[in-house]
């Protein structure tokens, strides 16, 4: 019964990954003999001339996780619980939240780069006609805004998702708990905090799990922003973009390098593997409570 | 007793073995005795050189070559991994698309032996050595070169005329230009410094006038280093220089310089000869010269920095060596020259070659490449792009780094002092 799956698994989860880290140790342009380098490459980017870029990147990633987290888990609350009321136009909100979610990332990209052209895009041109001027940026051209604008777009596009998932969960509760609050006098604010928020916390942690993975292998979408380069002055660099730069050298780059670029890829997995780990064991631990 | 299932299941076995015999037997006299032209399949990353073969492939069989010709052109960022996966699966082209030497890439493919050196096979006596320099090492030439550019200041004529201006002879009259420009509310320079390659190139295409290329070829053997002030010098000016470009060009990419350039919202952009082609077909009525950055002084001579863009190569496992070898010996004449220069609207990388008269800026790009083409460089195609990290990866990210005021001219010397002095010997 298992054995479909342990082929299927074995040849491309199991197989490639084993070639990655076996790759991790050797210096090789992608063709031609390959020389064994042992930790070389570890070296070089945990301490040597790779460093600086891969904990920036690293850096990044974190920033990604926290900001994303943020940006996807309080307005997606909110907007499930708004739409939990079952006020007329409910349902015809949740396809236009969840459109975005159909979107190619390379579309999300394109259009979010033409909305937010400094010169004539839409986002600046909105703020100068409501008088909000001050506040026009070049939003994808500073490294202060970069990284939090590319995160924004991502947290837009995936919205509908987490609407979805809060919303499921919020219509799963039990109503009698809402009108036992409400005879005991609780408000409504008592009944978000006090019923409704712990009642989704185990949704919470699964997401913030899930999105730890995200976070940490997240490419399409700054590739498709701010390209390979991941500028300006490499602020929106991410693990995902460092390893497409070195793996394949990224445009014009002088040099390419398998071999570093899966080390990269090897210390990305060693990252998020634990959290993989918790994850499964989350969902574990909840089936076997059912 | 005679099993009638098994009779027939014997009969349809034995003709489907005969089937696939006589059909091998007939593919193999295709392929050997049978009078089909030879294919060359070739792979390259520009999608604008399929007329070229087109026409290459007509005009051999004009001169009584019986070779068919089959294109594909692969996008530019995933045509080295579909090179790299084929060849290493012992299959692919009979003649690849390659990138310059000093580079990794090409490099791999010698060092893996997939190419084949070309002396002696195929006459290299209609380029000049500064193109052959490209695509030689060890005293071998694996590619003919196919086509060369060239970088510095593509100007709007109309707004040129309408001012009055001459093209500048120094940085000092380029600013003063850029001042005019800018006082009478035109942009006098669209930068797209949302792709740090560009702004490489920028820095690479300056420094070849400032400091110049002496001052550069000390570099290069060690006798000076990325600190010295001359190089901080140029970080300065380049630096001083952004008061003139368009508000937020740290955000534009080149599709926005184009554009821009091409619908005459900018009087001057930093480019190389291969967007002409872009900006004629965005608006046709666009008039454009091209100048090669001004020194300091003007006893000095402008220099362009002019670098070869790539090779057609022989795979050492062309299933058609000869066609193949046949198809390279023409690419390497002025007939092929002129086809790929009217077909694809770019410098052919043979010598001696009439450029498209309906193609003026064409005409005057080819013939500066030829005269006053620098001969020391630190960007593409040169020895310090061999290793890593080269002045090119260093000056992407420091170039938008100094743009931002994140880090001072000196700083950006600095990078670049620290960095290539960990691999380039003539710098430690």
């Amino acid at each position: 019964m298992l054995l479909p799956a342990v082929l299927l698994y074995t040849a491309f989860i199991a197989y490639p990954f084993a070639r990655s880290l076996l790759l991790s140790l050797y210096d090789w342009p992608g063709i031609g003999p390959k020389t064994f380098v042992g930790f070389e490459n570890y070296r070089n980017v945990l301490t040597g001339y790779m460093s600086r870029e891969f904990f920036r990147a690293l850096g990044h990633n974190a920033r990604f996780f926290v900001l994303s987290w943020l940006m996807s888990m309080i307005p997606g609350f909110l907007l499930a619980l708004a739409l939990s009321v079952g006020l007329r136009g409910t349902n015809i909100l949740k396809v236009v939240y969840f459109i975005p979610n159909t979107l190619s990332i390379v579309i999300v990209g394109f259009l979010w780069g033409l909305l937010l052209n400094p010169q004539w895009g839409i986002v600046n041109q909105t703020l100068r006609a409501i008088g909000l001027e001050s506040l026009t940026r070049p939003w994808l051209g500073s490294t202060e805004t970069a990284l939090p604008t590319i995160i924004a777009v991502t947290a837009w596009r995936g919205m509908g998702f987490y609407i979805l998932v809060f919303l499921a969960a919020i219509v799963g509760i039990n109503r009698n708990m809402f009108e036992a609050a409400r005879i005991d006098g609780a408000s409504e604010v008592q009944v978000v905090t006090r019923i409704i928020v712990p009642q989704l916390l185990p949704i919470v942690s699964t997401l913030t799990v899930l999105k730890v993975i995200w976070s940490f292998n997240v490419f399409d979408i700054v590739f498709a922003m701010t390209g390979a380069q991941a500028g300006p002055a490499g602020s929106t660099d991410v693990l995902g973009t460092l390893f497409y730069r070195i793996a394949f050298g990224g445009l014009g780059s002088s040099d390419v390098g398998m071999g570093l670029g899966a080390t990269v890829v090897t210390l990305i997995f060693v990252i998020v593997l634990p959290v993989s780990i918790f994850y499964v064991f989350i969902l574990e631990r909840r089936t076997e409570t059912r | 007793m005679h099993n009638p299932n098994r009779f027939f299941v014997s009969l349809l076995a034995l003709l489907t073995v005969i089937a696939g015999v006589a059909m091998a037997g007939g593919g193999q006299e295709d392929a050997t005795g049978g009078d089909e032209a030879p294919l060359v399949e070739i792979w390259g990353w520009r999608t604008q050189d399929a007329p070229v073969w087109e026409q290459v492939e007509a005009e051999l069989q004009a001169h009584g070559e019986n070779i068919e010709i089959n294109y594909r052109a692969f996008p530019p960022t995933e045509y080295d991994s579909k090179l790299l996966v084929s060849l290493q699966g012992e299959s692919g082209p009979d003649i690849m698309y390659t990138r310059r030497l000093p580079g990794a890439r090409t490099q791999a493919l010698i060092d893996g032996e997939y190419m084949i050196p070309l002396d002696g096979q195929v006459d290299f006596g209609n380029f000049t050595q500064a193109t052959l320099n490209f695509i030689q090492s060890n005293g071998n030439t694996w590619g003919v070169p196919f086509a060369n550019q060239i970088i510095g200041i593509f100007y709007n004529t109309s707004i040129f005329d309408e001012y009055g201006f001459e093209e500048p002879e120094t940085w000092d009259e380029l600013v003063e230009i850029a001042e005019t420009l800018q006082a009478d509310g035109v942009t006098p320079f669209f930068i797209p410094g949302k792709e740090a390659w560009a702004l490489a190139m920028q820095h690479a295409m300056v420094g070849v006038s400032i400091p110049g290329v002496d001052w550069i070829q000390r570099l290069l053997v060690g006798d000076t280093n990325f600190l010295d002030q001359e190089l901080v010098d140029l970080n300065t000016r380049l630096n001083d220089l952004k008061q003139y470009y368009q508000a937020n060009f740290i955000a534009n990419s080149t599709a926005e310089q184009d554009a821009a350039f091409a619908l005459e919202e900018a009087a001057m952009v930093f480019y190389g000869i291969w967007g002409t082609t872009n900006w004629t077909e965005l608006n046709p009525d666009f008039e454009f010269g091209y100048f090669p950055i001004p020194t300091v002084d003007d006893s000095d001579p402008a220099r362009a920095y002019v670098y070869m863009d790539g090779s057609y190569a022989l795979n050492s496992i062309s299933d058609v060596p000869e066609a193949a070898l046949t198809v390279l010996q023409f690419s390497a004449t002025p007939e092929f020259g002129e086809i790929f220069s009217a077909a694809t609207g770019e410098m052919t990388a043979v010598a001696n070659v009439s450029m498209p008269a309906d193609r003026p800026i064409l005409v005057e790009a080819y013939g500066l490449s030829t005269t006053i083409a620098a001969e020391y460089i630190y960007w593409v195609g040169s020895p310090m792009g061999a290793g890593t990290p080269s002045p090119y990866d260093i000056l992407r990210e420091g170039m938008q780094a100094m743009y931002l005021d994140e880090i001072t001219p000196l700083e950006l010397a600095q990078r670049l002092q620290e960095g290539v002095s960990t691999w380039y010997a003539p710098l430690q």
